[in-house]
């Protein structure tokens, strides 16, 4: 594999699982060494489904992946050798110690005692287990258990960690400390980091670039400033003190004068709208035009764009609303709250 | 991948023996239940013995190679149960994302199945002489006695995980489990003499792979040495341990498709 290669490469994608359902609909994208690429969508978008064929737990019905020079469903052993996986499941053993499944997993992917030894006390290391890591995990919080996850699956030295909702399921602060660590293994393993998320705070703090999935199709791909700015800009919204001789539509047309605006509209609420696309440079110059034309701004709100926004844009649905309700998925939300009580 | 066959099969099986030695409790029940059964099975039935044609001086020499069986066949059975707690809690998919043989999945469950029965069976084995059960066929046959458990806790695995690959609710398998493990031991001569029952039952118990192994056991304990009786009943548990660990892989590999 040539060094500029992705070290992902995916092209129209199917999986259809028996019955008919069309998880994944004919996706393509690539993923460069080194990345860290999000997959942002609802439950029953199809984010674990395209993992599942990426680590090459699932065959696809059509199309390809190519995952470290290797065609997922001709090389499965060989792409296997050289990803880590680590599932929304936190799938360590709770009757084991931490070292125990550590050496377990450096054992299933072949390592010999010394290399395991040495991996075992960086990896332990990175996500702070080195105190608790002779103790049962039935002893350990679900933090810890996630955090043990992890660093089961960097044990072998991966070129890529594929990591399906690296923090479902976890209260802030752990959630906080998880995305240090994503960032802090990319950094010193030089790892490429695949998720998946539901979260878009998740998305935007934590990937290079983000593809937004629904219904199994990629609806937008980017960095997370791109898809941002693709809506529009920044939203800034101002209430003016009604100025005399002003009809509605001259000060439409003033606000458009605005330097860097891309639109400006009345809101139903008798405020007023202004989209630009550097809201910080916008706001100022708004309240000089305005000033200058001898009208009073009562208040003035700017609005970032989210990825909230941007799936809104491309799905017409709020992310939150459009989360499925499986039972699957929340007895396995019911399981993992029992086993962190 | 087929070179890492054996060492897979081992690291599988080295995670269910530190399972197995971490619970304490299900430690204490292994030595407890034998004892139990023992004396109170052996109390219970005591005057059976007195029967005309009762094929040994007591009922507990009668009974014991039947509870060595009878724990050989709980120990076996519920091996499948594992696999589909995997399954459920996601462990499953960290073991087949990691290159290890798709196989070793099985044999390394059915292993550790082999050597936690061959434990169980030793120790029954220990309360039963202690208890004063006569063992005629001295201390290589008491190595005997442990092969032929094992041989036969091993067809039990494959039944038990053949099940675990296709079912993937653990109530669901207790129900299928507990519907066959009840008639294999009675339909055997575990507990009974063959000749106390009637014709129908005896053509079952004849049949019942349980029999292999308690047959020639039973001779170990009450008359000793029966080299081709034992050999016969070795060969077919090895065969049947094979078909039916063949079967669960297949089953098992159809299962991830």
């Amino acid at each position: 594999m040539l060094a500029g290669d992705p070290i992902i490469q995916v092209t129209d994608l199917v999986k259809e699982y028996r019955g008919g359902l069309r998880a994944v609909d004919g996706v393509s994208f690539s993923v460069q060494r080194g990345e860290i690429f999000g997959f942002l969508g609802p439950n029953g978008a199809g984010k674990t489904t395209t993992i599942m064929v990426l680590i090459s737990l699932l065959r696809p019905t059509a199309g390809r992946a190519v995952v470290c020079g290797h065609d997922v469903a001709r090389e499965p052993d060989r792409v296997r050798s050289r990803i880590g996986y680590v599932s929304q499941d936190i799938a360590v053993d709770d009757a084991l110690t931490g070292e125990q499944n550590l050496f377990l997993q450096g054992r299933l992917y072949h390592l010999d005692r010394e290399t395991i030894a040495r991996r075992m006390a960086e990896v332990l290391a990175m996500v702070d287990l080195t105190d608790r890591a002779g103790d049962l995990v039935l002893t350990y919080s679900g933090g810890m258990r996630k955090r043990l996850d992890i660093a089961e699956g960097l044990i072998h030295r991966p070129d890529i960690l594929f990591l399906d909702e690296p923090t479902l399921g976890l209260d802030i602060q752990t959630r906080r400390r998880i995305w240090d660590y994503i960032r802090l293994l990319r950094a010193r393993e030089g790892v490429t980091v695949f998720m998946t998320t539901h979260y878009m705070e998740e998305a935007d703090q934590l990937c290079d670039r983000v593809a937004i999935i629904d219904h199994g199709r990629i609806v937008a791909l980017g960095s997370p400033a791109e898809l941002k700015a693709a809506i529009g800009g920044d939203l800034l919204t101002l209430d003016i003190a009604a100025g005399d001789g002003h009809a509605a539509g001259d000060l439409v047309g003033l606000l458009r004068t605005v330097p860097g605006t891309k639109q400006a509209f009345r809101a139903d609420d008798g405020r007023w709208v202004l989209v630009a696309g550097h809201g910080e440079e916008a706001a100022p110059a708004v309240l000089e035009v305005l000033g200058a034309h001898g009208l009073r701004v009562r208040s003035l709100a700017m609005k970032k764009p989210t990825l909230d926004d941007v799936f809104l844009h491309y799905t017409g649905r709020e992310l939150r609303r459009s989360e499925g309700s499986d039972d699957f998925g929340r007895m396995r939300m019911g399981l993992r709250r029992a086993r962190m009580g | 991948m087929r070179t890492t066959f054996l060492a897979d099969t081992w690291w599988v099986a080295w995670r269910e023996w530190k399972r197995f030695v971490g619970q304490k409790a299900r430690i204490v029940m292994i030595l407890v239940q034998p004892f139990i059964w023992l004396v109170l099975m052996g109390n219970m039935f005591e005057k059976m013995a007195a029967l005309p044609n009762f094929p040994a001086e007591s009922y507990l020499d009668y009974m014991a190679p039947g509870v060595v069986t009878m724990v050989t066949l709980f120990g076996g059975i519920f091996g499948g149960m594992s696999i589909v707690w995997d399954r459920r809690l996601g462990y499953l998919n960290k073991l087949l994302a990691a290159p290890i043989a798709r196989s070793s999945v099985v044999s390394g469950k059915m292993l550790a199945i082999g050597l936690q029965t061959a434990i169980q069976a030793a120790i029954i084995f220990l309360i039963a002489l202690a208890l004063g059960v006569s063992f005629k066929a001295g201390p290589l046959g008491s190595l005997a006695v442990i092969g032929l458990a094992m041989l036969l806790s091993l067809v039990f695995a494959g039944i038990s995980l053949s099940f675990g690959a296709l079912i993937t609710s653990h109530e669901t398998l207790i129900a299928v489990v507990n519907f066959f493990t009840m008639p294999l031991m009675f339909t055997s001569n575990a507990m009974l003499p063959l000749s106390f029952m009637p014709g129908w039952l005896q053509t079952i118990a004849r049949v019942n792979p349980l029999s292999y192994a308690i047959n020639p056991m039973r001779s170990l304990f009450l008359s000793g040495w029966n080299v081709g009786e034992l050999l016969q009943g070795a060969a077919v548990l090895t065969l049947v341990a094979l078909a039916f660990g063949c079967l669960a892989t297949w089953l098992f590999r159809r299962s991830l498709a």
